[in-house]
């Protein structure tokens, strides 16, 4: 199945791990369009450094938008204000990474 | 890269530090121009100041005025003394007399509807009146209320604007860098929420640019009227 990938920054004034930004994601997701929608859309964090706060992540490309709501729904993790904001969309991971460098 | 823009940007001017996160963001989110959104006290030095910070990260800003007007003749008073001060003229709808008279008036660029009220939504007979464009402050709205309230008004909104062809114009409603989100984002909400895939990425960019454009080309020294502009001979 096609996929699109999508460069991601992490704004949170604390440090997160690749786990804590999946659980994030897969609980905005799950929140938003249960765990049919969830299991549709196949969320994963293909990488994530930590120090730059940059992370590409990948998804059904059918699902895009829904990925894209699901991102922009992300407000708090463990009561710490946290956003994600998509920078870049493409079909292949090094067009995603591109921006990140 | 697209001509994207937000132009429901609020940034408290009383904090610097917060302006400038959220320019930069706002920046990196790939924007073009946004609509600073400030209150219609704000001294002339504040809001050059505000300006200043984003144009420095190389955003094109406008400036814009919420009015949240209680009455009809409220909001004909506001307008008239408003109206030529500001790029951007939005209405705050708080009343079905409200609504009904900013749908009718040509002064008024956009109308939106306060996420939180449940007795005034965006209906068909809004549609039917408007003459500018039903703006969606889609992160403000949905990350503000818990309840899935917001979700439904905002489907209703969507399903009644696509069918009567209404200018919808989709924004942040950003108060605070926390809420910034790109372009892609803002018009993947719109398409989870039933606007269509095209129709979303115009609402993020060609809607709102022409709005600007519009109002940029009336507040020009050489606008008279619609039609009718002083152009200068040039010299041969």
């Amino acid at each position: 199945m096609a996929k699109r990938y999508i460069l991601v920054k992490v704004v949170c004034d604390r440090k997160l791990t690749n786990e804590q930004l999946n659980e994030a994601l897969n609980n905005s997701a799950k929140r938003y369009f249960g765990e049919l929608g969830l299991s549709r859309i196949d969320l994963r964090i293909i990488r994530f450094d930590a120090e730059s706060s940059m992370a590409i992540i990948s998804c059904e490309r059918n699902a895009t938008p829904e990925v894209g709501a699901a991102i922009s729904l992300i407000t708090t993790y463990a009561e710490v204000p946290m956003s994600l904001l998509a920078l870049r969309v493409s079909g292949t991971v090094k067009g995603a990474a591109k921006r990140g460098k | 890269m697209g001509n994207y823009l937000d132009l429901h940007v609020i940034p408290r001017p009383e904090d610097k530090q917060s302006c400038e996160r959220m320019a930069d963001l706002l920046s990196e989110a790939h924007y073009r121009t946004v609509g600073l959104t400030v209150a219609t006290g704000l001294l002339n030095e504040r809001i050059k100041a505000v300006r200043r910070i984003f144009e420095d990260r190389g955003l094109d800003t406008v400036l814009r005025v919420d009015l949240k007007p209680g009455s009809r003749t409220e909001l004909l008073r506001l307008l008239r003394r408003f109206r030529s001060l500001y790029d951007i003229v939005a209405v705050g709808c708080l009343n079905q007399q409200v609504a009904t008279v900013s749908c009718r008036d040509s002064r008024v660029d956009m109308i939106f509807f306060n996420g939180a009220s449940r007795n005034l939504r965006f209906s068909h007979t809004f549609a039917r009146l408007l003459r500018g464009a039903i703006e969606l402050n889609l992160v403000s709205d949905l990350i503000s209320r818990d309840d899935g309230w917001a979700f439904v008004r905002l489907r209703k909104a969507i399903s009644v604007a696509s069918e009567h062809h209404a200018k919808v114009v989709l924004s942040s409603g950003a108060r605070s860098f926390e809420m910034v989100r790109s372009p892609f984002q803002i018009s993947a909400l719109a398409i989870t929420l039933g606007l269509g895939a095209e129709d979303s990425i115009r609402a993020v960019s060609s809607t709102p640019s022409s709005i600007v454009a519009a109002n940029r080309m009336k507040r020009a020294s050489e606008y008279v009227e619609e039609g009718v502009k002083i152009v200068v001979p040039s010299r041969r």
